[in-house]
């Protein structure tokens, strides 16, 4: 950690910020809301979930798959187990059932030949699209008919919320997110704590709730209730860029446990305050925080017709990159070796592969790549919030050790993420196995490598000029 | 002739000499399939055999079938054997007309009852007015002609398997005798016409070993219908090296290149027209530049036009797989119409819909 | 009716009827479906349309993959292939196909096309071995099983007719279109469809990644 962050110890280190969130999760599945549907009502809006949700390309993706095999070389589940069950075309074989008995042009013929679905069949199907895909896309890249499997695992998600079947975890989570619209405890009340301590403790200041502004930036509840460092370096660094910028405390949760839990309703209802706020002070960038999955939640939001907003979504992966190509980011060398994670919701599934890198070269970086990369990355393990589950630790700490055969390949001393839920895998996956690796936050990294003083101020007048 | 003279007797008195006699036992042994010894033996049984009762049944026919055993150029072997049975009937050949000739073949169906050979050509009309004999219909007499016979030789294809007056639409409900008698044992020795050494290798076998020759399923004799003609044809090489004629006149025609694409049967036809050739060995119709348009197999005439090829579909009209691709797109589409409606029944205010 | 009648005639007849009105409503139940829209913003205005790119690239393994793959890419092109010509090449499918569509075009030498029908045939055997060698990659269904008896019939009954082994060669060339007929009417109720499913299956996902600026 950089010598720049003047008092330390006000906030918990990451590893701190890591033993404290999994105690919190072994709560959360006491805090599961119980079934309370009938058996038969649970099954049958699940089956309407996916009647509604079946459009051409499921089906015809549902319709392609031939087992040959393929996609089980990209999945990191299946790699790191063997075990038949993880394949990820499996994953898609119940939805496959209900699409063929129901929306299917031969319907008629397979209520013949296929058995009935049942409830127990979605039961089973739980462990499949929640514990054993992280929705990471890779199967996609080598599936000679390049089945979207990540797709119709999400489907498969928004019906097994229907069904009243989330994990423990993730059904908490969303419950609180459903009634508080954020998680973990945090609160507009928390922001503006943290907001304080921040600018008592490190004499930072970060513009809350400001009436009017250009850049209107994004926190998260892990973020607020653990890790402080997380927001304090996004003030440093947008102070150091200079923008005109914001938090709102009534659109700031990057978190969305709709999309991670399939919720779709939710999902739409955590993005529609955000836009709101971003509209009302007129933003003209929204920047997301390092939290994979809030990516496409916003960005990529199928349901939000973006093209027609009057602000640009932008991760903060992208928006330190393309500060950094304008050269408005001052930044210390990077010592050491480092290589570069893709999430899978901001890399494959997100497209910001080359801003994250034109960060590290701006540090001058001794970058280097990781032997599969940005398309062909592979998930840490631990996403679409599959961290979160306390039944798929062996899943996540088997497929982790592939994640550290390619890091230690790459002879790197560090690894850069730009993702929460990544980093917390990789955290618990480093401490695990006693790896001898670091793992940094982009973001943070930014912050500690800025080289502020009397040039930050030229730097500021250059980039408002430019 | 007198019925107790040898078949040696007759070949002699016609200047046959034994060495000329041995040699076609020895090849029609081996195309019987009969050991090596088996010529002499063969010889022997044959020169010291009685001529044996014939009644030959001519129904509707063309008389092909006789001319193709008698109108060899030149007195063959074949041709005498054929003048050694006692043809008691036969009503294209014979002398005597009339109540005479029907006579004469009553007396022999007496005299040699169960001992007599029944050779008929020409398909039996079901409708019995179709054709009729002295008054007799087809159908009749030969019910009658087979009750005592000791078996029945089906000469061509029309006896064998109903031949051309059985073709579409079959006016006069024409049908095979093998269709009609089940009783007797029974050899077709298909053909339009078939090849005259095949209808003497009949009789000398059952003349030699006192038995009908090895039959295929179709009731054909193995050594004479056991190959097909493709297998056996000089062109076959042309076949392999995908030389084909494609009309009658173009330069593979010229060569000699393989008619299949021109319709040729051959690899469906059953026959020994490729190595035994006709007119004592001349040529064959295949040799001749027409393909084989399969005349030994049954239904030859409607299975496949003759200038069809082998492995082409019979498609009917492609106006039903014009009606099929309409039947199948509209029920694909009505199909995926009620499910969007489904879709639409279901769906909820957040659901992405285009 | 002859067994050989039966199969040129009204088999392949009903087999053919089954193909294309099967092929048509399949395809048509499934893509007249609803088009599910994705309304954000694409990263490249005008970069969508690159995702169609899928379709051609998906035809070969990225690097990434080519080791892990090695094996069935090798030996599904060679069925592919081998297959295709054998279907298209020799001189009887020709005649077939020129009785059903008046289209002809020159054949291949013999040798030729039982060399390739032998590939055909022991690329779809070392395809089975493998599946049923590694079942916790496949997956294998009662269908794929089926399937591939289904495909291999008309291989193994059109080198059997062929080579004049077993039946005799009516019979063989019967049940070579009566396999061939069978094949035809599974085809559009099978996963043989993804003859065409490949396609739209490959062009979807090209252009879901291409809005989000990625590349697959």
């Amino acid at each position: 950690m950089s010598a720049q962050a003047a008092p330390t110890g006000v906030f918990p280190t990451f590893e701190q910020v890591f033993q404290g969130l999994a105690g919190q999760i072994g709560m959360l599945r006491e805090m599961a809301p119980r079934p309370t549907l009938s058996d038969e009502t649970r099954l049958a809006r699940a089956v309407d979930t996916l009647i509604e949700e079946t459009n051409a390309d499921e089906a015809v993706w549902l319709e392609s798959c031939i087992h040959c095999g393929q996609c089980t070389t990209a999945c990191h589940y299946f790699q790191a187990t063997g075990d038949a069950k993880y394949a990820p075309m499996r994953k898609m074989n119940l939805y496959r059932r209900v699409y063929q008995r129901e929306i299917s042009p031969m319907r008629w013929w397979f209520r013949l030949v296929t058995r009935p679905v049942k409830l127990k069949d979605f039961e089973e199907a739980q462990e499949l699209v929640y514990d054993s895909c992280s929705e990471c896309g890779r199967c996609t890249m080598v599936c000679p008919m390049g089945i979207d499997t990540a797709s119709l695992v999400h489907h498969m998600r928004s019906a097994m919320v229907a069904a009243e079947l989330v994990p423990p975890e993730l059904a908490a989570l969303r419950e609180e997110q459903k009634r508080q619209g954020t998680v973990f405890g945090s609160s507009p009340e928390a922001l503006r704590k943290m907001v304080d301590t921040i600018r008592d403790q490190y004499g930072i200041d970060i513009p809350l709730d400001k009436d009017k502004a250009e850049v209107m930036v994004l926190s998260s509840a892990v973020d607020l209730v653990a890790n402080g460092n997380g927001l304090l370096a996004t003030a440093r660094v947008m102070n150091h860029v200079g923008v005109d910028w914001t938090i709102c405390s009534d659109g700031f949760e990057s978190a969305n446990f709709g999309l991670l839990s399939g919720d779709m309703s939710l999902w739409k209802q955590q993005v529609d305050p955000i836009i709101a706020a971003a509209q009302r002070i007129g933003a003209k960038t929204l920047v997301i925080a390092e939290c994979g999955h809030a990516y496409p939640a916003l960005r990529w939001n199928p349901m939000v017709r973006s093209g027609s907003l009057p602000f640009e979504m932008m991760y903060m992966s992208e928006f330190l990159g393309r500060q950094a190509k304008a050269g408005r980011l001052r930044l210390r060398p990077l010592e050491g070796k480092v290589t570069y994670h893709d999430p899978c919701k901001t890399g494959r599934r997100g497209g910001a592969f080359d801003e994250p890198r034109s960060v590290l070269k701006a540090m001058n970086a001794d970058f280097v790549e990781l032997p599969a990369n940005r398309e062909y990355n592979w998930c840490c393990g631990g996403g679409a919030g599959i961290f979160l589950l306390e039944r798929a630790t062996r899943l996540r700490d088997e497929s982790f050790k592939i994640k550290i055969r390619e890091v230690n390949e790459t002879g790197a001393d560090s690894v850069v993420v730009s993702c929460a839920s990544c980093r917390l895998n990789f955290e618990a996956g480093r401490q695990k196995n006693h790896w001898d690796k670091r793992v940094d936050s982009l973001v943070e990294l930014v912050a500690d490598h800025l080289i502020e003083g009397p040039e930050t101020g030229a730097a500021k007048a250059g980039g408002a000029a430019a | 002739m007198a019925t107790d003279s040898t078949l040696g007797d007759m070949l002699r008195s016609q200047g046959v000499s034994r060495r000329a006699f041995l040699k076609y036992c020895s090849a029609m042994a081996s195309l019987l399939a009969l050991p090596a010894g088996a010529a002499t033996a063969m010889a022997d049984a044959l020169a010291g055999a009685r001529r044996p009762s014939v009644i030959w049944l001519s129904f509707q026919e063309c008389t092909g079938c006789t001319e193709s055993l008698t109108r060899s150029h030149a007195p063959t072997i074949e041709g005498l054997l054929f003048d050694f049975i006692s043809l008691d009937y036969h009503h294209t050949l014979q002398a005597a007309a009339g109540n005479a000739a029907e006579h004469a073949r009553e007396q022999a169906q007496h005299d040699n009852a169960g001992k007599y050979l029944v050779l008929v050509d020409g398909s039996i009309p079901m409708k019995e007015h179709c054709s009729t004999i002295a008054g007799i219909s087809n159908l009749q007499m030969l019910k009658e002609a087979a009750a005592d016979a000791a078996a029945i030789v089906n000469i061509g294809t029309c006896s064998a398997y109903g031949g051309l007056p059985m073709a579409n639409p079959n006016p006069t409900g024409a049908v095979a005798v093998g269709d009609i008698i089940t009783d007797k044992p029974i050899v077709n020795v298909p053909g339009c016409p078939p090849m005259p050494l095949a209808i003497t290798g009949v009789i000398a076998h059952y003349l030699t070993m006192g038995e009908l020759p090895q039959l295929d399923h179709l009731g054909r004799p193995l050594a004479f219908f056991g190959e097909n003609i493709h297998d056996r044809c000089y062109r076959r090489p042309f076949y392999d090296q995908g030389k084909f004629a494609e009309t009658f006149d173009d330069e593979g025609a010229r060569k000699g290149w393989c008619l299949y694409k021109l319709g040729c049967k051959a690899p469906t036809t059953y026959n020994a027209c490729a190595h035994i050739k006709w007119n004592n060995g001349v040529s064959f119709p295949i040799q001749s530049g027409h393909g084989c348009i399969g005349c030994s197999e049954p239904r030859f005439w409607d299975a496949l036009g003759i200038y069809d090829s082998v492995p082409q579909g019979q498609f009917g009209s492609g106006a039903k797989l014009g009606a099929a691709a309409l039947a199948g797109a509209a029920i694909g589409a009505g199909a995926a119409a009620l499910a969007r409606r489904k879709k639409a029944h279901h769906v909820g205010e957040d659901t992405t819909t285009s | 009716m002859s067994l050989l009648e039966f199969a040129r005639g009204p088999a392949i007849h009903a087999s053919l009827i089954l193909l294309v009105g099967g092929i048509l409503l399949r395809l048509l139940g499934v893509l007249l479906l609803t088009r599910g829209a994705d309304l954000s913003r694409p990263r490249d205005a005008f970069g969508n349309f690159k995702g169609y790119r899928t379709v051609f690239s998906r035809a070969w393994p990225s690097d990434e993959f080519t080791t892990a793959t090695r094996y069935q890419t090798a030996v599904a092109y060679a069925f592919h292939l081998a297959t295709l010509a054998v279907v298209i090449g020799i001189v009887p499918h020709i005649e077939f196909i020129t009785s059903l569509t008046g289209l002809s075009w020159p054949g291949l030498p013999n040798w030729i096309g039982v060399a390739l029908g032998t590939i055909a045939l022991a690329s779809l055997i070392a395809l089975i071995l493998r599946r049923l060698g590694k079942p916790a990659v496949y997956n294998s269904t009662v269908e794929d099983f089926i399937t591939w008896v289904i495909v291999a019939l008309p291989l193994i009954t059109g080198l059997m007719a062929f080579a004049h082994v077993g039946p005799r060669y009516e019979t063989m060339l019967a049940l070579h279109i009566l396999s061939a007929a069978l094949l035809f009417a599974y085809f559009p109720f099978s996963k043989l469809m993804h003859a065409f499913w490949f396609i739209f299956s490959r062009a979807q996902s090209g252009l879901a990644y291409a809005h989000k600026g990625v590349r697959i």
